[in-house]
């Protein structure tokens, strides 16, 4: 099977450089928002105000009280909002709770029912794409495609550490997605998955915490050492990386570390090259611009952004990336607008590099995006 | 995730036999009743009865065996919930307040037929007022 198929579902851009859309996810400001900082009306008009579109994405469960009902006077309200604040709807995050139950998980058609008012919520909403996520396996992406198609709506899987697109799950849907072959089944790439080392703001937080330069040394260098040997070869792999860190951390007198340790080194920082995103690459309809923090060159250390936007750009891609910053969860120093202002700025640099530009204008963003994605009329391949 | 912003600074109330906090969701979503797993209340290191025990949130209280099949109701990002014991404690002087929280993450499966749960916990100072004087109902026991 090569990478690159010709199956109904996936897009071929030979030859054509791509513009991503710059956006971001409200779920960069998720301190603010719990916070009571901002409500969604309030965030909604800063991302517009301060320019983090005009791409917008909301985590239904997040940010919709009542989600995955909406009554149609809170959606006209809601798309009236964002119209009027000049931006331009991409992703809906939805979530797959396989267990909601506590003491089973769904069967299939419970899971499918699920699903279903989610995605037609994200039709209601406005939003053309739903991310997905990975407790959902190929069988039920299969009986979800009528379902996306019908409401007009693309399901993006999402791609996110510890897995990454040439694991075995992730080859296992972009397989079924050729034999389904429809347009409205892909992915959402996060860029979790390929990071170049442990978060430097992270470290700085564990510092805080009393943590050693020693340790935190050693820290930085295991996980380098499992970056040089890449992602994990199986589940025991995993298992003994993660163990790794609790042992660093215990050895070191700070055994409150290492769960911290080993779940961020393990599961946060994916060790996964640029490149393997070429995978799936005809698949990616949606990215999570994934990030840690910006350094005082105004570079994000553990994220190569650079590399990245320029793959997506020689690949020809011109969906929308989602500024996704992460760090809130231990920076409670700096603010997250200010940083998510600097990693759309690398973002844009990138572009420019590689020949071409970041979309920033919402008419043009929202033609683009148009044009992206399938449509629902007559979308059956 | 949000461990720090579990208790809400200033809202301990006590009846005299019970006393109740607010407390807000460590977590970026709204979760269903049914992950709420289970809570501690302890103040001034005495922990209330874990039968004692009563959470109320939209409008009604419930048992943690009440709320283990309820995917009904969801606790919103944005909303304050009530946790509630019997413990008594005095109005009007400082007390340390800890919260521990279970919660079960749905969409996170980590083996077979298991799904993550994330156990967090908040420690608080402040004073308790009598709620008689205050806004918050009394939760029957």
């Amino acid at each position: 099977m090569t990478a690159f198929g010709s199956a109904p579902g996936a897009v071929e851009r030979q030859g054509a450089v791509g513009s991503p859309i710059q956006g971001v996810t409200l779920y960069s400001f998720t301190r603010a928002f719990h916070g009571r900082e901002y409500d969604l009306e309030g965030l909604i008009r800063k991302v517009a105000a301060d320019g983090y579109g005009p791409g917008l994405e909301i985590i239904g469960f997040s940010s919709f009280r009542g989600f995955p009902d909406i009554d149609d006077a809170y959606a006209g309200w809601f798309r009236d909002l964002v119209a009027e604040a000049g931006l331009v709807q991409t992703s809906l995050a939805v979530n797959a709770d396989i267990g909601i139950h506590r003491d089973r998980l769904l069967n299939q058609d419970e899971l499918i029912e699920y699903m279903r008012r989610q995605i037609a919520a994200a039709a209601k909403l406005g939003f053309p794409i739903a991310r997905v996520q990975i407790s959902i396996e190929p069988d039920s992406m299969e009986a979800l495609a009528p379902i996306a198609e019908e409401h007009g709506v693309t399901l993006a899987l999402e791609v996110h550490a510890d897995q990454y697109a040439s694991h075995p799950r992730i080859l296992a849907l972009r397989d079924r997605y050729e034999k389904v072959g429809s347009p409205f089944l892909g992915f959402t790439a996060d860029w979790g998955a390929t990071t170049v080392g442990f978060a430097p703001s992270l470290i700085e937080a564990y510092r805080r915490r009393g943590a050693s330069e020693e340790l935190l040394g050693e820290v930085v260098e295991l996980w380098d050492e499992f970056y040089e040997q890449g992602p994990p070869a199986d589940q025991a792999d995993h298992g003994q990386r993660f163990g790794r860190f609790i042992g660093l951390a215990a050895q070191h007198g700070r055994p409150d570390l290492g769960i911290d340790f080993a779940i961020n080194g393990t599961g946060l920082f994916g060790p996964a090259r640029v490149d393997d995103w070429r995978e799936i690459m005809p698949w990616i309809r949606h990215v999570h611009g994934k990030f840690f923090g910006i350094d005082e060159n105004g570079e994000e250390p553990s994220v190569p952004v650079r590399d990245l936007v320029t793959l997506l750009v020689e690949s020809g891609y011109d969906g929308a990336i989602s500024s996704e910053y992460e760090g809130w969860h231990w920076n409670h120093w700096q603010s997250p607008f200010e940083i998510i202002a600097g990693e759309q700025a690398v973002q844009r640099s990138a572009a420019e590099s590689a020949g071409s530009r970041m979309t920033t204008d919402a008419d043009q963003a929202r033609r683009q995006l148009a044009a992206w994605l399938p449509r629902a009329e007559g979308a059956r391949a | 995730m949000i461990p720090d912003r579990i208790i809400e600074q200033g809202t301990l109330t006590t009846s005299g036999a019970r006393a109740a906090v607010e407390v807000r969701i460590p977590w970026y979503r709204a979760l269903p009743a049914s992950c709420i797993a289970g809570a501690g209340l302890t103040i001034d290191g005495v922990a209330a009865p874990a039968e004692s025990l009563r959470w109320e949130f939209n409008g009604r209280t419930f048992t943690f065996a009440e709320m283990a099949t309820n995917t009904d109701d969801w606790w919103f990002p944005l909303d304050s919930a009530v946790l509630s014991g019997d413990l008594s404690v005095e109005a009007d002087v400082e007390h340390e307040v800890s919260v521990e929280l279970t919660l079960y993450i749905p969409y996170i499966v980590i083996g077979d037929g298991e799904v993550l749960h994330i156990e967090e916990h908040d420690t608080k100072t402040m004073t308790a007022r009598s709620s008689a004087d205050s806004a918050t109902q009394e939760v029957a026991a």
